[in-house]
């Protein structure tokens, strides 16, 4: 018990510092970037119903922008639809415009 | 005949009764110029995303019919009228649901096709795994 707790402190000490030089040094950019793939491409879907707010709410961040294509990843033909799916939607007061 | 998505929203000073009357006056119009209705859904009294007059709420209609274009236009003009329509919209849906349905058709019958293919498929991608290491040793 002793040893164990008078050796566990100088090795933690040790094991500490050795993280400290590892980040420091050889600083890999290691991240898996995850490819995108277009949500509507993926499950096939060709008609994107305004009505279905729970789906179009996936797109539509906090401040209630629509999200780019860039972020998500939708293809060009879906986010088009997608586009005027969520204007629709819009205009009924199913989404917001805006929010703060 | 065309397919339209016809959404009304009723001011939410009237009770449940009115509103859905409200509505129905529109429906009226539409079946009155030929249309048939083929989907009918009240979604009720919902929470407005932003207010409109003033109002946080309202009811929800919405119809799914078969229709000419003009009476369409006209239960719209009449809804742009009324103070008691906060909002409304309708929606030529037809080409959109037979172009997906046309999809989803075609989907099919390519997965029907399908099936005896990944029987051949199988065997090059077992092929493919030990030749890979074969490369490597080499």
């Amino acid at each position: 018990m002793r040893m164990g707790g008078g050796s566990g402190r100088p090795t933690g000490a040790r094991g500490a510092a050795a993280g400290r030089d590892g980040k420091a040094g050889p600083r890999k950019k290691f991240f898996v970037r995850r490819r995108k793939v277009c949500k509507f491409c993926a499950e096939k879907i060709e008609y994107i119903d305004w009505k279905d707010i729970k789906m179009l709410q996936g797109f539509i961040p906090e401040r209630g922008k629509i999200l780019p294509r860039r972020i998500s990843g939708t293809c060009a033909l879906h986010q088009r639809k997608l586009q005027t799916a969520i204007k629709r939607a819009r205009s009924i007061a199913l989404l917001p415009y805006a929010t703060d | 005949m065309r397919l339209y998505d016809i959404v009304v929203l009723v001011t939410p000073d009237l009770n449940d009764e009115d509103a859905t009357k409200v509505a129905a006056e529109y429906k009226k119009i539409l079946t009155d110029g030929g249309a048939t209705v083929v989907k009918e859904e009240p979604w009720g009294r919902r929470r407005l995303s932003f207010p409109i007059l003033r109002k946080r709420e309202a009811y929800y209609h919405y119809w799914q019919v078969e229709s000419a274009p003009a009476a369409v236009a006209e239960a719209e003009r009449r809804m742009g009228l009324s103070d008691q329509v906060l909002r409304h919209l309708a929606v030529r849906v037809d080409e959109d649901l037979k172009r997906s349905a046309k999809m989803a058709e075609r989907l099919r019958l390519k997965a029907i096709k399908r099936p005896p293919r990944p029987m051949p498929a199988v065997p090059p991608a077992d092929g493919a795994a030990p030749a890979a290491p074969e490369r490597s040793e080499s």
